[in-house]
């Protein structure tokens, strides 16, 4: 019984594309008039590979994400999952929030259970899975607790479980460690690692943090600052299965450099903008 | 050591707050009981507490008493039901949809505050003399704090539990009752206390203005046949059954809110 709950990823292959984005581009009407936050991007995404999307902060790596997700539409271009266009939120992709997103009036083990309960799966079945993928977060022994409860990296760790027990074939995150210090960023990165490789998960990480970026990726996307473009996309050529002694290593400095040449024009360009527009209002 | 527990044990048993409220409520009955006593007003517009609690006795005991408390709790309930499922209905439609909660929010704001009372008329003719127009009565009062509750409530709703709703593929009836409800607990718990406290006044109010049955009615009758320690009595056991209501309401959220916080 419980082997037909646990999850079967698929042999991962990479070749095909199961994600590809073409040509997107997404407007905001704002009180100073039409601003473009995605620009003509495009890249893809193979079977069991990990993608990271990096950009300074205002490239509309968030825009992206919910464009991704099927949250926001009115964009031109195409998103294509196995090579059918999305049109709203898309069974095979599960979203990772970057606020804290957990239901405070549910348990852990009922959050992790909400997908599988809209799904309508019995509640045997849902707690089974459930435990299964809140054991995988590391959380084992917290499931009747509440959010109140945990910290900060445990909830967004219940909020990854909730996502896995979904079992979409692409997991989506935006910025999940963003609110957390660097020490447990480090070590939940390392989590994630670990269950992407044990699941062959097919996984998009948005992140501004370029050293998150290099210890996860097989690729990472760089973003320009506003409109957002593709500068560059950049193969991730570190051995894998990884661990966090990754983070060690020479190859792993030589990355961290070379995505930061690419990404300090962009990020001091919207430090600039930023400060500007402060200067203006006050 | 004894003496260190005793002064902790009288500690826990008088707190100051506790003390203060003992207090105030002692004196109120003991200036009820002076004036009562001193003849200064006609003997039966304040009868004394053991005359008052003599009725209250007869009262407890009197099957004519529970019938008509009967009536009341069922036309509160009712009011509650319909008011506060139209108005939790209506609240959050308006939080939901931008373009109606324009068009229609101002309308909650100007007509809440209005006396209902002037509808009793209105009621009579729609919903007959007997329990019906009282129904209607407390719906009609008990709407529009529920309805403003559930608004605001509803946009108060963390965008972000929204989009894991929508992410996840729930339908609107999903959405609903998993997420945009169990959210909103607090606020329609509000709107609920507020809502009953109005509904008791609509409700009773129209009982005592053209009715035949209900607590309203009984205590007009008390009224008007000049039986005050009976009066007294009613109007005790109708202080004690809005304080019940208001604490089933607040015990229904509790569970919710130790688990929250």
């Amino acid at each position: 019984m419980s082997a037909k709950v646990m999850p079967f990823a698929p042999q991962a292959t990479m070749e095909m594309p199961i994600l590809v984005v073409e040509d997107v581009v997404k407007r905001f009407d704002t009180p100073e008039g039409p601003l473009t936050a995605v620009d003509h991007m495009s890249f893809s995404v193979r079977e069991g590979e990990f993608v990271s999307i990096i950009g300074p902060s205002g490239c509309g790596k968030s825009t992206l994400f919910s464009v991704l997700g099927g949250l926001v539409g009115g964009y031109e271009g195409k998103v294509t999952i196995e090579g059918q266009p999305i049109a709203g939120p898309h069974p095979a992709i599960g979203m990772v929030f970057q606020e804290d997103s957990t239901f405070p009036w549910r348990s852990v083990l009922d959050n992790v259970a909400f997908p599988l309960e809209i799904q309508g799966m019995s509640r045997a079945d849902r707690y089974a899975r459930a435990r299964h993928f809140i054991a995988m977060v590391g959380l084992e022994g917290f499931e009747k607790r509440f959010p109140a409860e945990l910290s900060g990296g445990m909830r967004q760790r219940v909020s990854i479980a909730r996502t896995l027990a979904f079992q979409p074939k692409i997991l989506l995150m935006d910025e999940p460690f963003g609110a957390l210090d660097e020490q447990t960023r480090l070590l939940l990165g390392d989590k994630v690692l670990q269950i992407q490789q044990q699941l062959r998960q097919t996984m998009l990480l948005i992140t501004h943090s370029i050293s998150e970026a290099v210890q996860l990726s097989d690729r990472i996307v760089v973003m320009t600052y506003r409109p957002g473009r593709v500068k560059r996309i950049i193969d991730i050529d570190l051995p894998r299965p990884r661990s966090i002694d990754v983070v060690s290593s020479e190859a792993f400095g030589r990355y961290v450099a070379a995505i930061w040449s690419d990404l300090r024009d962009e990020a001091s360009r919207g430090m600039n903008d930023a400060e500007a527009r402060q200067r203006s209002s006050s | 050591m004894t003496d260190a527990s005793l002064i902790t044990s009288s500690r826990r048993l008088l707190s100051p707050v506790a003390a203060l409220r003992i207090g105030i409520v002692a004196a109120v009955l003991g200036t009820w009981e002076i004036v009562a006593a001193s003849g200064l007003l006609f003997r039966d517009v304040v009868p004394s507490l053991p005359a008052i609690g003599k009725a209250l006795g007869q009262l407890l005991i009197d099957p004519v008493y529970y019938a008509n408390l009967g009536v009341t709790v069922g036309e509160l309930l009712g009011a509650l039901a319909v008011g506060g499922g139209l108005g939790l209905a209506v609240g959050m439609v308006l939080g939901a949809n931008a373009y109606l909660g324009k068009a229609f929010e101002e309308f909650l704001y100007y007509l809440g505050p209005t006396p209902k009372i002037i509808f009793f008329p209105v009621m009579l003719l729609w919903f007959g003399v007997d329990t019906g127009s009282k129904v209607a009565m407390g719906a009609l009062s008990c709407f529009f704090p529920i309805a403003v509750s559930a608004l605001s409530g509803m946009r108060q709703v963390d965008g972000v539990l929204i989009r894991v709703g929508r992410s996840f593929r729930a339908s609107t009836w999903q959405m609903v009752t998993k997420i945009y409800l169990p959210a909103m607990r607090h606020p329609i718990v509000n709107g609920l206390r507020l809502g009953l406290g109005v509904a008791i006044i609509g409700t009773l109010l129209a009982e005592t203005k053209m009715s035949n049955q209900g607590l309203g009615f009984l205590i007009i009758q008390t009224y008007t046949t000049f039986n005050m320690p009976r009066m007294y009595a009613l109007l005790i056991t109708l202080f004690l059954l809005a304080i019940g209501l208001n604490a089933l309401i607040a015990w229904f959220s509790g569970g919710g809110a130790a688990r929250k916080s």
